[in-house]
């Protein structure tokens, strides 16, 4: 452990006085179009009626992300339906492991939207390539200027209000390029008070505060290699999460990383980037302001992670194929200190995460063919080992006694995809194999409090690796006036990890019915339709339309849960010179594929519309935009499908954003 | 990088509540003849309930260390006058493995007595000899709650007592546990005290019992919480009873008995409640000791 933390310190500092990071932009973006394998969706940041919007409502715009909200900030993604022991988010291709055992803080939660360039989102084994997956992969890409732009400064600077919940958010960013050097910097600071629901009540516990900035310098030590150290530190402070019954005191990440790239003009071998990083979070709950409870509870969490990442891009001929090598080292650390009602009495004290480490280390390729002008043939392969030990394993031998002390996991995953373009066609058919390890709460969770069903969740150190079969399809038609385009998939997951009733063991938090073990189910399936479409009725007005649907059952034909109803979003844009108007409507109907077995009750059909309308001007020499909005314009009350316990989402909202660059 | 709140020191934590523990150290000795007999307690003092003893001979004209054929120990109280009482003790002295010193026990019990003062007798067997030394002892309250007993009557009208013997320093997680069970027999109270006579074991070990074990935290916000996998205490070779008791998190804990003789009968004990009840006090059963770590 100390030896690799030693090679990977010495790699750091190595990388970081020698090496990195974007050569020419336009070299860049050549040679990405070109190793370009994966169908890589690059989203605009913005939505369909919000310019300035919360990292998370950019995540949503993605047909394959839904959420769990716990509250106004900080949802935790699910993709393709799956929660995110699932999938693999990284930032910058780097791990980042949250510190929360009641998952306040998925990993885009500590990004800002001025500080991320693009999402990239990977279904499935296409994933695969930063580490094992089932559900896939979703990469936040912290901004980058290129070398040699013709401005050497630009900069930005957007703010806004939000009158539901009295959200202010102030977000400036500011670069510097030159030939040999590039600077950037985004700091972002928001803060919102509680919301308010369509029915006119205030969602008590709903407010947040958070602060984010970003720092990154490159320098080109030569025509074609580049060195970059990158930091993101993101605090944030008193959140409320209506739906647990704790709130958040202090959340904070630093998120570092050094690179360093060398491109090469002839040859096989065009691109070779390594990286090595460093991260630590450290999370902070609080049940002070929940004088309802019953017993008070101290649960601070932390998570350190030290990752090495080195890729290479290959193309000769008609080939083009990537190799990367991902490792890493977390520790993940939650404790729970438990206060008598008598003060005076002794505190009751247990790990939740009792010191867990993991250890990945793997190598990922994928391999594109052109067989033809029009077809293409992607072959992905992954191995990784994945290693965990936990200091305090006799938590877990409470109720595993032959528990193993430490449990190493080989993780293969292999992924095939044809692809077909006729005309204004392309067809893809993919499929996938992968393997996953159990997450640290899975694996090693210690009566982890779950709100939504009321139970105490035990990890089991020695859960066999989720297995994933994964048959996916996509269609495409796009003309000049529209498009429509369709996907599918399914996945058949054996040993699928869900919690199940313990008959051993009673409750230890005051709120918990019982204890559940993460327990693997013989299989899963889960399937998921996506249909979009795309029409340009007039030169300036556009419309845009989503259908979503999807479905999970257990090995008992019992449904799964957090799976999201039939969904449909559908907007508008115009544009008139400097004048734009958007109206959208999203909305999904009633679950009745509901999972009362995972603590579910059905929720109703719902529509909510939203309108805005933006002008841009100049004033001097600034270039402003301002946009004011109306989101769900008819106060419509309403609870999803993945709302914990059920909130009530926000009513009506007036939102305002002032936008301005040079 | 530092935290803004600081990691709890694990170690420190799971023995915050428990009285700090030296070597074994001299409690109490003793001349007879040209032996000098150490007796060794931890920390060097005697409490209250089980303690572990090591005793050691030397030739005070040799300064020599010696090892005497048999060593007998007996623990007495004077209750009244012409009144003696003892308690639980190991009477033959064992070699320990490497011949070091000899190995004892002495549980000293102190509630019952009106005036708690003990008299140690130590008696030598060096070839066909006898040698017999007393010294006087008091005893300290045992701090530690890992170490806590109880006496009570049994459904059979005897008077027993169980002592809790280990774990000294409990663990999150799966534990050990070892305890004596005596049971208190109607003696002969001889005037005067006869060494070596059997008259005085007023506590006797209780053999082929079964002590069900139900360990539960009694704090009124733990709502009779408990944990899993527990094994009852059954008799080992030395006649002290063992089992494995499980903590799920350091706090107070409540160890509920049950306490069945050979032919399956309740001596005493009750099954206590399995219901989680959040905000009220867990109620402990008939037969219980209460620890704390
Ligand atoms: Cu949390």
């Amino acid at each position: 452990m100390r030896l690799f933390i030693s090679f990977l310190l010495i790699l750091f500092v190595l990388s970081s006085s020698f090496a990195q990071t974007d050569t020419n932009h336009r070299d860049k973006v050549k040679t990405l179009e070109k190793v370009s394998i994966f169908k890589r969706k690059k989203k605009k940041l913005a939505t369909d009626v919000k310019l300035t919007a919360l990292v998370d409502e950019l995540l949503g715009t993605s047909d394959n992300i839904s959420f769990i909200k716990r509250g106004a900030y900080a949802w935790e993604p699910l993709l393709n339906n799956m929660t995110t022991e699932r999938s693999v988010i990284t930032v910058d291709g780097m791990h980042v492991f949250g510190a929360c055992t009641d998952k306040m803080d998925p990993i885009s939660s500590y990004m800002e939207s001025n500080s991320i360039s693009s999402i990239k989102i990977n279904s499935g084994q296409h994933g695969n390539m930063q580490g094992a997956t089932v559900a896939g992969s979703i990469d936040l890409q912290r901004i980058s200027t290129p070398f040699g732009q013709d401005k050497a400064w630009s900069g930005s600077y957007q703010t806004g209000f939000e009158f539901n919940n009295n959200q202010t958010f102030n977000l400036g960013n500011i670069s510097y390029s030159s030939a040999k050097f590039v600077a950037d910097g985004s700091v972002g600071y928001r803060k919102a008070g509680n919301y308010t629901d369509g029915s006119g009540n205030e969602i008590n516990h709903s407010q947040y505060s958070k602060f984010n900035t970003s720092l990154g310098l490159a320098y080109k030590t030569s025509e074609l290699s580049s060195i970059k150290v990158d930091a993101i530190f993101d605090q944030a402070n008193n959140v409320g999460f209506p739906a647990l019954p704790m709130d958040l005191w202090l959340s904070r990440a630093i998120i570092t990383a050094a690179s360093y790239q060398q491109q090469f003009e002839t040859g096989l071998l065009r691109v070779w980037d390594t990286k090595a990083y460093f991260n630590a979070i450290e999370h902070y709950m609080d049940d002070t302001n929940r004088p309802e409870n019953l017993v008070h509870m101290d649960m601070p969490g932390w998570s350190t992670t030290y990752g090495l990442t080195s890729r290479v891009e290959l193309k000769q001929g008609s080939y083009q194929g990537e190799l990367q090598l991902n490792a890493y080292d977390n520790l993940s650390i939650a404790e729970m200190t438990m206060y008598p009602q008598d003060r005076s009495e002794r505190t009751m004290f247990a790990y939740t995460w009792p010191w867990v480490t993991t250890r990945y280390a793997g190598v990922s390729s994928s391999n594109t063919w052109n067989l033809s002008p029009i077809s293409e043939v992607n072959i992905g392969a992954s191995v990784g080992t994945h290693y965990n030990y936990a200091r305090y394993s006799e938590f877990n031998r409470i109720f595993y006694p032959e528990a193993s002390e430490s449990k190493t996991r080989f993780l293969p995953s292999l992924n095939a995809r044809y692809q077909l373009s006729l005309d204004k066609f392309r067809i893809l058919l993919g499929t996938g194999f992968g393997q996953r390890a159990p997450s640290v709460s899975e694996g090693y969770g210690y009566y982890i409090y779950n709100s939504f069903d009321l139970y105490d969740y035990i990890g089991n150190p020695d859960l066999p690796n989720e297995t994933s079969y994964e048959v996916n399809a996509a269609i495409n038609y796009e003309s000049e006036k529209w498009s429509i385009s369709s996907q599918v998939n399914a996945f058949h997951i054996r040993n699928y990890i869900v919690g199940k009733i313990l008959s051993i063991g009673s409750p230890m938090n005051y709120q918990s019915v019982g204890v559940k073990a993460y327990s693997a189910l013989e299989y899963a399936r889960l399937f998921n339709i996506a249909i979009s479409g795309r029409y340009d009725i007039l030169q300036h007005l556009h419309w845009k339309g989503t259908l979503t649907y999807a479905r999970a059952t257990d090995n008992n034909s019992v449904n799964l849960p957090f799976i999201r109803p039939l969904h449909y979003q559908s907007s508008l844009q115009f544009m008139h010179k400097k004048m734009g108007i958007q109206a959208a409507i999203n909305g999904d109907l009633s679950q009745n594929n509901f999972s009362p077995e995972y603590g579910e009750t059905p929720t109703q059909a719902y529509a909510v519309f939203d309108l805005s309308g933006d002008y841009t001007f100049n004033l001097g020499k600034h270039h402003l935009t301002v946009q004011v909005g109306i989101e769900n314009m008819f106060d419509s009350f309403y609870t999803t499908y993945a709302d914990w316990g059920n909130i009530p989402r926000m009513g009506r909202n007036v939102f305002t954003t002032l936008k301005t660059h040079f | 990088m530092s935290c803004t709140k600081e990691k709890t020191n694990y170690l420190e934590e799971t023995s915050r509540e428990i009285p700090e523990v030296f070597d074994f150290q001299e409690a109490s000795s003793m001349l007879v003849d040209r032996y000098r007999i150490s007796i060794e307690a931890l920390n060097g003092t005697f409490y209250t309930g089980y303690n572990e003893l090591r005793v050691r001979i030397t030739d005070t004209q040799t300064g020599e260390t010696i090892n005497p054929d048999s060593i007998q120990f007996i623990p007495i109280s004077k209750i009244a006058d012409g009144v003696v009482t003892s308690c639980p003790h190991l009477f033959q002295l064992q070699k320990s493995t490497q011949n070091a010193y000899w190995e004892g026990y002495s549980i000293f019990i102190d509630e019952q007595l009106p005036n708690p003062t003990w008299k140690l007798y130590v008696n030598l067997v060096v070839g066909q000899q006898n040698y017999t030394a007393t010294s006087d002892i008091t005893t300290k309250e045992q701090l530690n709650k890992n170490l806590n007993k109880t006496l009570f009557r049994g459904n059979d009208s005897l008077d027993y007592m169980i002592a809790l013997v280990s774990p000294r320093n409990p663990q999150v997680g799966t534990n050990p546990i070892i305890a004596g069970i005596f049971k208190r027999i109607t003696t002969t109270h001889l005037a005067e005290f006869v060494p070596l006579s059997p008259s005085y074991y007023q506590y006797v070990a209780v053999n082929d019992h079964t002590l069900e074990l139900d360990p539960r935290m009694p704090e009124p916000s733990m709502g009779n919480h408990s944990s899993p996998n527990n094994v009852n205490l059954s008799q080992r070779n030395d006649g002290f009873y063992e089992g494995v008791v499980n903590y799920t998190m350091t706090g107070n804990w409540t160890l509920n008995f049950i306490l069945k003789d050979a032919r399956n009968t309740i001596v005493k004990g009750n099954a206590v409640s399995t219901a989680f009840t959040p905000g009220v006090q867990g109620v402990k059963g008939e037969l219980h000791i209460d620890i704390l770590f």
